[in-house]
Formats: structure tokens, C-alpha cells, sequence
């Protein structure tokens, strides 16, 4: 059972599509295990929906519903298929001990593997690079038992527990537990005893800008020239 | 010969268009690529996509049709995988434009080639089961946002349409309206509440209202 979520804010701004990338994937992954959350976002879907319904209609050129139909012509069977058989080898291709991890993640994966890296004696990271700066995504493994060194927070840091579970001073969490930690939260989580836990992280990057400089987000900003 | 043997199914399509029954004429998208029933939605969804796409944004109109059609395009190539069980018509539009401007802003932004590589529908992943309960949840959702949506209070049906028809984050309207993160966040909470949306207890978000 699955017991912390993302709060409504974040499905909400999850849903309307202002969340950067790394977060993205972070409730993305969540949703894979959690039934509950999948149902609100389809609600907060559901919201788009019917604003797109009473939406202010304006005008479209004469000629744009006969240009799109010519375009639909060229469209062929062949290009979807050949995206199933890429989905197909994709899904394929998965590190040995990522064995029950949402096939989504695979997709972001490096080609040639994942380069683990040990942190501490119990605890390994993989980074995984979207191209983004704001945002740092990566797996952790902990080993069984194992302590992670006491640290805190510079950014907000988002955890998705994939296999095994750990703990902290605040609770316990298990696979698809979706935990959220603000900056300035001090924790030291560790694994349960019998079984590695893996998770993947999204660490806001500790760089802050202060005063009226609004965040920008590289994943979606972009102003018309 | 050919043509009786067409008429019927003709037929249905005028029924549906005249009857305005968006779900079933994307759902014959889907299983007869049936130009009719596109042309149909076309003429009703295009202007408010256009409309939605552009209230407030600094897209130029022609921008703006241009990631109409890309939309309209997904339409014609994603039907045959709608089901009316799953979601309606507007909010699987809502969701297919929503994906199409991502997408088309990143691509705009040459941030960098790798995440050019994923496109929002990967992100997102759509094309999840529901529960067994989505179904009724939907139903239920459909009914209370009708009766609800003109309801909604200046303040916060702004903040709700500068979210969806902009997809500005919380904090990003906040700073737009110069008010405070908490309000836009109790606005928008409120505004779902008098909605009666269907939002599941969220262990960590049930803090108080910040307003």
C-alpha cells in the first residue's frame, strides 16, 4: 500500500505540463505504481478538458482544415510500427539489477549501461543525464542495512522508492512511495535489513537565485522572437 | 453498388456530427479513418485550441495554427487508440495539445540535443490503464464540472486558466499576478474543492490552506 504522494500542487502543475523534466519522470514513475494518483490526474485532466471546451474560440484560417487533410495522406502505416519495434527494443534493454523497475524508466537510460558509483560504503548513485541543468536525476542503492551519511538539503529533492524500502527519523517507505524533501530538511535514511533499496532521485541543483530572478525552467521557456 | 454499400455508415457519421457526439465521432476516427468525422471535429475543436493556445500567450496566430494541426495530426494518428471508457474527447484533446506545445517549445528552445530526444507523450506515458474506478470517477467528475465551472470565482478560475491554457507552474502565476505562492496554491485548491473533482487524499499535501 502505498502511503505518501505527491501533493496536489505538484499534480497539478504535473499535469498542466510547468514541471521540468526531471520531476516529470519522478511523478511519471510514481503513477506506474500508484493507482490513486493516476485517477487524479485524470481528473485534473478531465479539468483541461472542459476549459478547452469553454475556451474563447478564435477563428482558423479557411485553408488549414484542407492543408491538414492533405497532410494526413503522406501519413503511413509503417512510421508507427516502426515505433512500436524501437518502444520494443527499448523495453528490452535492462540492467540485471533493475529487474522490476517501471519499463518506463528504460527509455531514459544510457545506451551502454548505467556507471555506478560509489557515494559512501553502503550507498551507490548512477546519475542519469536528461540534458537538463536545474535538476539532477539519478538511481541510488542502498545497500541492505546500509546508512546513508547525514545530509541536508540545498534544493527540494524528490525520491521514488523503485525496489526495497528504507527509512528515516520521519517514517518508513516502500516501493512506490513518492517522498519529498525541502531544503533545509536534515535526514539520514536507511535501508531495511534484508534487501538493497533502489530509488531514483531528482535533486534540485544547489544553485539559487534570489530576489525577483524567477527560476527558469530550460525545459519549456521559450520566448518568440 | 459501392456507394449503397457506404450509405449507411455515411449516414451514422451525419447522426453523430448533427447529434455533436464528439467521443463517438473520434472513436470512428479511429476505426474508419473516416475523413467526415475528423473534418467534424476539426471544425469544432480547431478554433478552440486556437483559442486556447492563444489567450494570453505571445504565440502569433500563424504559430499557433501551426501547433493546431500538429495537434489535429496526433488526432487523426492516436485514435484508433481513444476509448470513450477512458476519456472523453476534450480532455483527450486537452492532453494531446498539451503534449504538442511542450514539445514544440523545446524544440523552439534548443536547450540541447538530448532532450530533444524525448518527446512529451514518453514523459508522461498516457497510454497507462486506468483503475477500475476511472470509469465512474470520470462520470462523476464530468457531471460536477459542468454544474460547477461557472461558479468559480473571478480570482480563481484566472489562476486555473493562466495554469492550463498557459501551463504556467504555481509559481510562475504567482509571480505574474505579483501575489503570494500561498494564494495562488489556496485558489487553486479551493477552486478544485467547489468543483468536487476527484482527488485522492494525498498524504503529504492535506497540510491546511494557506489562505
Amino acid at each position: 500500500m502505498i502511503r505518501h504522494h505527491p501533493n496536489t500542487d505538484l499534480l497539478t502543475d504535473y499535469t498542466v505540463g510547468s514541471l521540468s523534466l526531471a520531476p516529470t519522470i519522478s511523478v511519471t514513475t510514481h503513477l506506474k505504481f500508484c493507482d490513486q494518483c493516476r485517477d487524479s490526474v485524470h481528473s485534473l485532466k478531465q479539468l483541461g478538458g472542459a476549459l478547452l471546451s469553454d475556451a474563447e474560440p478564435e477563428t482558423v484560417s479557411g485553408d488549414l482544415l484542407s492543408q491538414t487533410l492533405a497532410k494526413l495522406d503522406v501519413e503511413s502505416v509503417t512510421q508507427s510500427s516502426a515505433v512500436d519495434a524501437l518502444a520494443d527494443a527499448q523495453s528490452t534493454k535492462c540492467d540485471d539489477e533493475l529487474k522490476g523497475i517501471p519499463n518506463y524508466l528504460n527509455k531514459f537510460l544510457p545506451r551502454n549501461g548505467l556507471s555506478w558509483r560509489k557515494l559512501s560504503s553502503s550507498v551507490t548513485v548512477a546519475p542519469i543525464s536528461v540534458g537538463e541543468t536545474q535538476y539532477e536525476l539519478a538511481l541510488h542503492k542502498i545497500c541492505a542495512g546500509g546508512k546513508t551519511p547525514v545530509h541536508d538539503h540545498h534544493g527540494v529533492e524528490y525520491t521514488v522508492v523503485l525496489k526495497g524500502s528504507f527509512s528515516d527519523e520521519d517514517g518508513m517507505y516502500h516501493e512506490g512511495d513518492f517522498v519529498v524533501r525541502e531544503p533545509g530538511d536534515v535526514h539520514r535514511p536507511f535501508a531495511t535489513q534484508h534487501e538493497d533499496c533502489i530509488c531514483l532521485s531528482v535533486l534540485e541543483a544547489p544553485i539559487k537565485l534570489k530576489g525577483l530572478g524567477r527560476v527558469l525552467n530550460p525545459f519549456m521557456k521559450f520566448q518568440p522572437s | 453498388m459501392v456507394k449503397m454499400a457506404k450509405r449507411p455508415q455515411q449516414r451514422t457519421t451525419m447522426a453523430l456530427i448533427e447529434g455533436q457526439d464528439w467521443n463517438a465521432l473520434l472513436q470512428r476516427v479511429g476505426s474508419h479513418q473516416d475523413k467526415d468525422a475528423f473534418s467534424a471535429l476539426f471544425a469544432h475543436f480547431a478554433p478552440l485550441l486556437k483559442g486556447f493556445l492563444m489567450k494570453g500567450s505571445n504565440l502569433e496566430p500563424e504559430q499557433a495554427e501551426e501547433l493546431v494541426q500538429e495537434t489535429m495530426i496526433k488526432v487523426w494518428r492516436k485514435a484508433p487508440s481513444y476509448s470513450p471508457a477512458q476519456a472523453a474527447a476534450s480532455t483527450w484533446m486537452y492532453t494531446i495539445a498539451r503534449n504538442t506545445r511542450i514539445d514544440w517549445l523545446r524544440k523552439h528552445a534548443k536547450i540541447s540535443q538530448q532532450t530533444d530526444e524525448l518527446v512529451a507523450e514518453e514523459l508522461f506515458d498516457e497510454n497507462e490503464e486506468s483503475s477500475p474506478f476511472t470509469s465512474l470517477i470520470q462520470t462523476r467528475n464530468s457531471k460536477n464540472i459542468k454544474d460547477h465551472l461557472g461558479e468559480l470565482p473571478q480570482e480563481q478560475l484566472q489562476v486555473l486558466t493562466l495554469m492550463y491554457f498557459q501551463g504556467k507552474s504555481g509559481q510562475e502565476v504567482a509571480d505574474e499576478l505579483s501575489i503570494p505562492l500561498g494564494t495562488v496554491k489556496s485558489r487553486v485548491r479551493l477552486a478544485l474543492q467547489k468543483l468536487k473533482l476527484k482527488l485522492s487524499p494525498n498524504g503529504e499535501g492535506t497540510e491546511a490552506y494557506a489562505q
